[in-house]
């Protein structure tokens, strides 16, 4: 220990001279503190104006910035330093103010009123007022816009009057009224837990797109092209080489005040790549949606410049059971499951499967078992009460005695109680590495407590959730994963049984009613209520288990010591980044 | 000649037209389309139903065939199902410059690498150079290209900083000749990497080409009448040994412009060939089918300007 200690005084020394020599050439050092603790790090100058900060992302973003029509999550990378909407999120989720300063619901909370930032404005120099607000989520309810190619109906759909102007009917859109240039109020159906979700839409200038027929907004060079695009955000989007960088420039005149750095650019960097370049300092971070490959964690952590940002990811992979066959939006044509039907069996299949192991052999552990299907994150997920399902053989195979499975034959597989055989097929598709590599270790798992899974030859995605989809009779079990929403943690979107991402085809009324009663105001906005309700929905969750979760894997992030100011949310990576940055 | 050429020129019309045809079926026949793919638990299904609807995806297949043939006709290809509000020819465009860059200057490396040492290792053969050769083709055949390119990047970018890494230019905004020589250093590694087994093939080619051409009867007589052994070589053996490998540079076109997917991705090159993979995988059928039309067009059109070169090559070759 003494050892150790005067080691790193030695070490601390032999850095400080390096610093010295590298930083100050030939000047004097009797100056300098003597003591060994402080010469390890430069001292802390405060922030500094100026740099260029450069980002890498693994694909190229397919060149859509338009908020309202983007899809992915290489144009959020962009669009999020360009656009900013009334409400943000916080560290712990909660709704923290944006472009909006402050908002009142009133009394049955069916209406929300924001007050607006009076000093925002757009790029280029326009105020950013209420009409803006109205404006976006008209676009959003109007009529044509899902055939001009959007998809985000769902923001405006709880929105007053959101039926009949999307239909034309109406020509008068009541869900979002200007009170005055600075305020603006949200009406909503009825009563609305999500509101502040719904209202953190990204805004678009109307200026610029108000006299835009709602077709032609996608192709527009105002929602693709560099120093066209306008928003109110901290960075300007000035110039781009289409697939390979984009460089967002400081505005200046930010509301929030002057960004630090100068510019961030973003590059497309293949993945194989990224660690080089990060090492070698050409390239500053990476983060959503890929990060780094939890195989080079050791790698990168080695890297003395590199700074390592773990935490979990918002989603998990699945495996489904297919509990009914059929069409997924018509319970009345679902036939049972014989092979899985017996929760039991279900139950035992989820013993059988050392989730930890799994985790540790595909991605060195860089992830949570986690046992129901809301992300950890929310103070809604319950880590307690619903079974924890532990790796236990023992216990698999008591259940799967129980429920009248046995081995009568001989071979070394259970065949189910009426002594027929009893094989199930397990369902994939190509794509993701770590699911496809899952599934013959699923399959060995399961033999080990006697259960024959048969792996399916896997299909490319197109191919495979168009199956699962409308042609998934034959199947038992099936891999797939899903990425969750920050905003909310409602499981109903992909675990209520009449909801079209149901595809276990799982129907427990219990559970639906119970997650009817989350969201049912006016108790629902007690959010402990709703916590409560949530939690006994995860309880029915796992012991009806229409699905094993497997894991839900850690985003691995890495950025540069150099950069300075990083307060990362559970969701992104590039927060505030006008309070960004670099020391050199 | 030139009526050959305008015959031929016009045989392409019918090819193509059966060409679109087979693609449009065969890409039709295949399961899912742009929206399987994607799923969003808060994006209702029917968002989705109602842009293949106005996308015509859900018109009988003869009638969205025809839909397109109108507009390929015109010149339109249509907007990409993927990359929202782009115009697939646009799109193309955009890639096509990259790659022809990409291509001709790996068609250069390989010309000017393959064919010298080829003739070299030809006439000076069982030298410890022509085993060199040899050894270097091997190697160039073995070496996978996403390997040989990681590894010149770790090389020449990474550890030496030579060269750029990725993509097409350093940033954006260059100009004139700037914007020239960076393009030049951008090409270096990928087309490097892209031409190695290209070189090595043609190498080899070559080699057993000249070595053949050689040994025959009427290189004999031309030595017999005294002729330098120069003229013996760029004369009479060049012009004949080159034959089947103009063939194979015709046929290469199609290759060099979307078969270099794997290379593009390494060093992150935004070419037609990753775009053509890309709208397979998302079943972006305006994108795959301008992309295959164009292809088919090229490689006819490689292998009339392959049949040309006979001719100027070999005289005895005539088209009438």
């Amino acid at each position: 220990m003494k050892f150790k200690k005067s080691l790193l005084l030695l070490l601390s020394f032999v850095l400080l001279l390096g610093i010295l020599a590298a930083c100050s050439g030939g000047k004097k050092t009797s100056d300098e503190p003597k003591d060994g603790k402080k010469g390890t790090e430069q001292k802390a100058e405060g922030p500094q104006m100026g740099g260029t900060l450069t980002g890498a992302m693994d694909t190229a973003p397919s060149g859509q910035f338009n908020p309202i029509f983007y899809e992915e999550a290489y144009e959020a990378n962009i669009i999020d330093f360009i656009y900013e909407g009334l409400v943000g999120q916080d560290e712990n989720l909660e709704f923290i103010p944006s472009l909006a300063k402050k908002w009142t619901f009133n009394d049955d909370q069916s209406e929300v009123t924001f007050e607006l930032q009076e000093n925002a404005k757009w790029h280029d120099g326009e105020p950013f007022t209420a009409d803006d607000v109205v404006f976006t989520y008209k676009m959003l309810a109007s009529p044509g816009y899902i055939e001009a190619g959007g998809i985000r109906t769902y923001i405006a759909e709880n929105l007053l009057g959101y039926d009949e102007y999307s239909t034309g009917a109406s020509q008068e859109f009541q869900g979002v009224v200007k009170v005055d240039d600075h305020t603006v109020t949200f009406k909503f159906k009825e009563p609305n837990v999500k509101a502040l979700g719904d209202a953190a839409f990204p805004i678009i200038p109307e200026h610029i797109f108000g006299s835009m027929d709602i077709a032609d907004m996608p192709s527009a060079p105002e929602s693709r092209e560099a120093g066209k695009v306008i928003g109110t955000g901290p960075f300007k989007f000035t110039e781009m080489v289409q697939g390979e960088q984009y460089v967002l420039a400081k505005n200046a005149d930010y509301w929030q005040g002057e960004p630090y750095l100068d510019q961030v650019v973003w590059k497309v960097v293949d993945q194989a790549v990224i660690l080089g370049l990060l090492e070698n300092g050409e390239i500053d971070f990476v983060a959503d949606p890929n990060g780094f490959a939890a195989a080079d964690y050791e790698t990168v952590a080695a890297m003395p410049n590199i700074e390592i940002v773990e935490q979990p990811d918002f989603g998990y992979q699945i495996m489904g059971f297919m509990m009914n066959h059929g069409p997924i939006m018509d319970k009345s044509k679902w036939k049972e499951n014989p092979k899985v039907k017996d929760p039991k069996v279900r139950q035992a299949i989820a013993y059988a499967i050392d989730r930890e192991a799994l985790m540790e052999g595909l991605f060195y552990g860089k992830g949570s078992v986690i046992n129901s299907p809301i992300a950890t994150q929310f103070d809604a997920y319950d880590d307690k009460n619903p079974p924890q399902y532990k790796h236990d053989p023992d216990q698999a195979k008591k259940l799967l005695d129980e429920a009248g499975y046995v081995d009568k034959d001989g071979d070394g597989f259970r065949e189910d109680p009426q002594g027929n055989k009893w094989v199930l097929n397990l369902n994939y598709p190509l794509g993701n590495k770590d699911r496809e590599r899952s599934a013959p270790i699923i399959q060995e798992f399961l033999q080990e407590v006697g259960i024959q899974v048969e792996l399916v030859q896997p299909k490319e995605a197109a191919v495979y959730f168009e199956d699962l989809d409308v042609n998934s009779d034959g199947w038992d079990l099936f891999l797939i994963g899903w990425s969750l929403a920050s905003d909310d943690p409602d499981p109903g979107g992909i675990w209520r049984s009449d909801v079209p991402y149901n595809y276990p085809r799982w129907n427990n009324e219990a559970a639906d009613a119970k997650l009817v009663e989350a969201n049912k105001p006016p108790e629902a906005f007690d959010k402990a209520y709703r916590n409560e309700k949530l939690s006994e929905w995860q309880v029915m969750f796992g012991e009806d288990l229409p699905a094993v979760i497997l894991y839900a894997k850690n985003k691995l992030w890495a950025y540069n010591k150099r950069l300075q100011g990083v307060e990362v949310l559970p969701y992104r990576f590039h927060n505030n980044p006008h309070k960004w940055y670099v020391t050199e | 000649m030139y009526q050959y050429i305008i015959r031929r020129v016009l045989v392409f019309i019918p090819m193509l037209f059966v060409l679109t045809i087979l693609c449009f079926g065969l890409i039709k026949a295949a399961p899912g389309d742009p929206f399987s793919s994607r799923l969003d638990p808060k994006i209702n299904p029917e968002v989705y139903e109602k842009q293949r609807e106005a996308l015509g995806l859900n018109d009988p297949i003869h009638i969205q065939y025809l839909n397109w043939v109108k507009g390929a006709i015109r010149g339109d290809f249509g907007e990409s199902m993927i990359f929202k509000g782009r115009a697939v020819s646009d799109l193309i465009g955009e890639r096509l410059e990259n790659t022809l860059y990409l291509g001709l200057m790996t068609l250069f490396i390989t010309v000017v690498v393959s064919i010298p040492i080829g003739i070299y290792s030809a006439r000076h053969p069982y030298t410890p150079l022509d085993y060199g050769a040899t050894a270097f083709g091997f190697f160039g055949l073995a070496t996978p290209n996403f390997f040989f390119g990681l590894v010149a990047i770790y090389i020449f970018s990474i550890t030496l900083g030579w060269l750029p890494a990725q993509g097409t230019v350093t940033r954006p905004g260059m100009e004139g000749f700037e914007l020239f020589i960076d393009k030049i250093r951008h090409l270096i590694l990928p087309s490097l990497t892209l031409g190695l087994a290209g070189t090595a093939t043609y190498m080899r080619y070559m080699r057993s080409e000249v070595l053949d051409v050689l040994g025959s009867d009427y290189i004999r007589t031309a030595r017999a009448k005294g002729m330098t052994e120069r003229s013996v070589l760029y004369k009479h053996t060049l012009r004949n040994a080159l034959i089947p490998i103009i063939t194979l540079l015709g046929f290469e076109v199609g290759t060099l412009l979307a078969g270099a997917v794997i290379t593009e991705g390494v060093f992150q090159f935004p070419g037609l060939g990753r775009l053509f993979l890309q709208s397979i995988g998302n079943r972006d059928y305006p994108t795959i089918m301008a992309i295959n039309l164009m292809l088919g067009f090229l490689v006819l059109l490689g292998n009339l300007l392959a049949d040309i070169f006979y001719s100027i090559v070999d005289p005895r070759i005539r088209y009438d």
